[in-house]
């Protein structure tokens, strides 16, 4: 075996990554743990039959009713019947509830001497998402109730079912959601967390390996066995790496648009080289990290940074333009909002690629990006010196 | 004996920078850049064009009534459709308002006005604003029709349902506001906490194996006894954190303003066992750390993963037996449930009883775990290390 050139240090490179764990466990057990933890526990796509009680302080026929309405709802579990509101409160506080329906007492009676009585329904918003479903049952089960009582009232002072109808709700305004009316939420956590699990992982592994040669002085073998070309260095080096990177993308996109059957309404070439651009734009960045800051644990820990503020700066849930202007501005500087953006406008809208050009165009700037520094990359890795 | 553990201990955490990064600088700057991301907290006028069809006046009251909403800006008209498809392609706009013809003369002659909200789903916060804004109007302007109606259609009705029959009213508690941030940052500040301490024991775990020369710390001079040494660093670790654990708990959310209603002495009684279950899980993890900086690479990606399993976005009820039951061994899933419902919705201690049992269950299991690694595992391979120089 040739002892220079290209393919010696991608030989190089490709024992370090078999003979070490920790590439094992970096490259191909985390992620392939994270895609299958989030994907099986968001299995449903929304978390149905949230505990809660009712509290019915009125015992009659009626409120027995809505009680029985409450109970057919399908994102509610009534799981207690509580006496009173701080008895409720109380279960609230222990975490056996998220929000509980509380009818008045004398309820029935003031409902048909036209007293106008009213239905409470508390939610513990500390808990986001079971809050939301909680309102959206609690509120639905007291408008259909309301428009039942309404009916029967105007009914009774002489008017046809189809008069009624309209005086209900005269003027409605529904939304219909393009592309997801299920409102499948893990149509979004999957696709955005997963791809943000392995950009943390390419940038950790790109300056984990990178800043080994550093610390154990290896970088210096490694220039000689490229001929003093920073380029070849690194290109041969990183290669194996890019290649497992590419495998565990396309599995990923198979196993969730394959597989799992989520929304694939575009075009899945597209698509798949959004994918391995991404993989190239993340390595990218990756490097550039390492070459401002060649030390192994600073680059780590920018890495690190980086990688996980991601989840919360490339507005997966909160959308960048309700973020302040200069948090929001650091969105753009993620490769996994670029490779979402995507996933937006080819997998869930299906339109055009012309429509995602700017998205793409960015990938090519973080893979532009080391470029940038190589000269330094280069000082640093003739004389390699190993800060703890 | 003990107290020259500690000091060694001391001496360690302090030289190394990457474990005062971990320890001092991650606790107080994370919670910060974190709370700033979210803390505009709701989403607000979200932008929608609108395609008229119908040009009446009461369309027009419909446009003007949900642009003036909080939640919907209209930031144009489109002549049909199409045009309105095209805006939403350019990213410009993120729903179209389609009113259709005739629907001023529906409403008037007693049938329904339909209107539609065209929503992209790129976000669920932005289709819950469009919804809450739709809802919202189109309630109010029934509500003002139906009053003008009832007395048309059915002049005698006005005696039995004048105004409301019945009214509903909501109360949100906890975070009374629902916004986003006071949501999701009282629990990942628990989550920052224990992270950090397994980070920073994960790294001093392998500072420890590795050659003196290169890391400037001989960590060959441990007492004999593995139990010793063991509560001396957890110790130490202990002492370091107490700032940090103040800071997180009760500044970060003083200055973002976010909920507290618990007692401040209770919710520190409760997260005690959370602090010393998470140094135990370190001191386990230290196993297979094999060099300082291996820590990064096998541990930073688990937050993601404790963060859906502390049940703070996903809910614990909806999880599937496996996973609940790796949610129960996490001691920041307790620290999490227990200390959001203390500070958020004012529970006592008391009342969170079984995540405070739970998290003590952690302390001992973690301990058993540990100890068993650190003496036949870590501390031979120290000594290891010792022989080979």
């Amino acid at each position: 075996m040739r002892q220079t050139g290209f393919r010696a240090i991608f030989m190089r490179s490709v024992l370090q990554l078999v003979r070490r764990p920790i590439y094992w466990v970096g490259m191909l057990v985390l992620p392939l743990f994270c895609v299958l933890f989030l994907t099986s526990e968001m299995e449903s796509g929304l978390p149905v039959k949230a505990p809660a009680a009712i509290v019915d302080k009125d015992g009659s026929s009626l409120s027995r009713q809505l009680t029985r309405t409450l109970g057919g709802m399908q994102l509610i579990d009534l799981v207690e019947t509580d006496n009173s509101y701080t008895q409720a409160r109380h279960s609230m506080q222990e975490g056996k509830i998220y929000g509980f329906f509380l009818i008045p007492e004398n309820f029935e009676a003031d409902l048909l001497a036209g007293r106008s009585p009213s239905v409470t329904y508390y939610t513990n918003a500390t808990y986001y998402v079971p809050a939301a479903l909680l309102f959206k049952s609690f509120k639905s089960t007291a408008l259909y109730s309301k428009a039942g009582i309404m009916l029967n009232v105007l009914e009774s002072a002489g008017a046809t079912a189809d008069q009624v109808t309209p005086l209900l709700q005269p003027v409605s305004v529904q939304v219909r959601g393009i592309g997801n009316p299920w409102l499948n939420y893990a149509y979004y956590l999957c696709v955005s967390f997963l791809p943000g699990v392995v950009q943390l992982m390419i940038l950790l592994v790109t300056c984990f390996s990178l800043g080994q040669e550093i610390k154990y002085g290896s970088s210096v073998q490694l220039m000689r066995m490229a001929g003093g070309s920073i380029y070849k260095a690194v290109a041969a080096k990183l290669l194996p790496q890019t290649i497992a990177w590419m495998i565990l993308m396309m599995f990923l996109e198979s196993w969730l648009f394959g597989w799992q059957h989520y929304p694939m309404h575009g075009s899945w070439f597209w698509f798949t080289v959004s994918e391995l651009l991404f993989v190239l734009a993340c390595q990218g960045l990756g490097l550039f990290f390492f070459a401002i800051l060649p030390n192994l644990r600073l680059s780590l820990s920018v890495s690190a940074l980086m990688g996980i503020l991601t989840f919360s700066l490339a507005a997966f849930s909160f959308p960048v333009e309700s973020m302040y202007g200069a948090v929001g501005i650091m969105s753009w500087l993620t490769p996994v909002r670029y490779n979402f953006l995507i996933y937006i406008d080819q997998a869930l809208n299906g339109i055009d690629v012309y429509y995602s050009r700017y998205w793409y165009a960015a990938y090519i700037v973080f893979m532009l990006l080391p470029f940038t520094l190589m000269w330094r990359l280069r000082k640093v890795m003739m004389k390699p010196v190993y800060i703890p | 004996m003990l107290y020259e553990v500690y000091c060694r201990e001391f001496k360690l955490v302090l030289s190394d920078m990457g474990i005062i990064i971990f320890l001092g600088l991650l606790p107080s700057a994370y919670p910060i850049i974190y709370s700033l991301i979210y803390n505009p907290e709701l989403v607000r006028e979200v932008k929608i064009v609108a395609v008229d069809h119908d040009r009446t006046p009461l369309s027009r009251e419909l446009a003007r009534n949900l642009n003036a909403s909080q939640e919907v800006a209209i930031i144009g008209y489109a002549s049909d459709l199409s045009e309105g498809r095209r805006a939403m392609n350019e990213h410009e706009v993120y729903g179209i308002l389609e009113i259709p013809e005739g629907f001023e003369r529906k409403v008037r002659s007693g049938e329904v006005g339909n209107a539609v909200i065209y929503s992209e789903m790129s976000l669920l916060l932005r289709y819950r604003a469009m919804l809450v804004a739709a809802t919202n109007v189109g309630q109010a302007m029934s509500a003002e029709i139906q009053t003008e109606d009832i007395d048309r259609v059915l002049p005698l009705a006005e005696t039995v349902a004048v105004g409301d029959p019945m009214q509903t009213v909501n109360v949100t508690m906890g975070n009374i506001e629902s916004g986003f941030d006071s949501f999701i940052m009282p629990g990942i500040v628990v989550l920052i906490l224990q992270q950090c301490l397994v980070l920073a024991i994960g790294m001093a775990g392998g500072a420890k194996r590795e050659n003196p020369l290169l890391t400037g710390y001989n960590a060959v001079n441990e007492m004999p006894s593995v139990l010793m040494t063991m509560l001396g660093q957890v110790l130490c670790y202990f002492t370091v954190i107490t700032l940090p654990t103040i800071f997180l708990l009760h500044y970060v959310a003083l200055i973002f303003s976010f909920p507290m209603a618990g007692s401040i002495w209770q919710i520190f009684t409760f997260i005690m066992p959370m602090v010393l279950a998470s140094i135990l899980l370190g001191m386990a993890v230290q196993a297979v750390v094999w060099e300082r900086e291996s820590i990064f690479v096998l541990w930073v990606v688990t937050s993601v993963v404790f963060l859906f399993l502390s049940g703070l976005t996903w809910p614990r009820y909806g999880m599937s037996g496996f996973w609940k039951v790796l949610s129960d061994c996490v001691p920041a899933t307790w620290g999490v449930q227990g200390f959001i419902r203390m500070n958020s919705n004012g529970a006592s201690l008391a009342q969170v009883r079984p995540d405070y049992i739970n998290l003590w269950w952690c302390v001992a299991g973690y301990g058993v775990l540990a100890y068993v690694l650190q003496r036949w595992v870590v501390r031979p391979s120290v000594f290891r290390r010792q022989k080979a120089q």
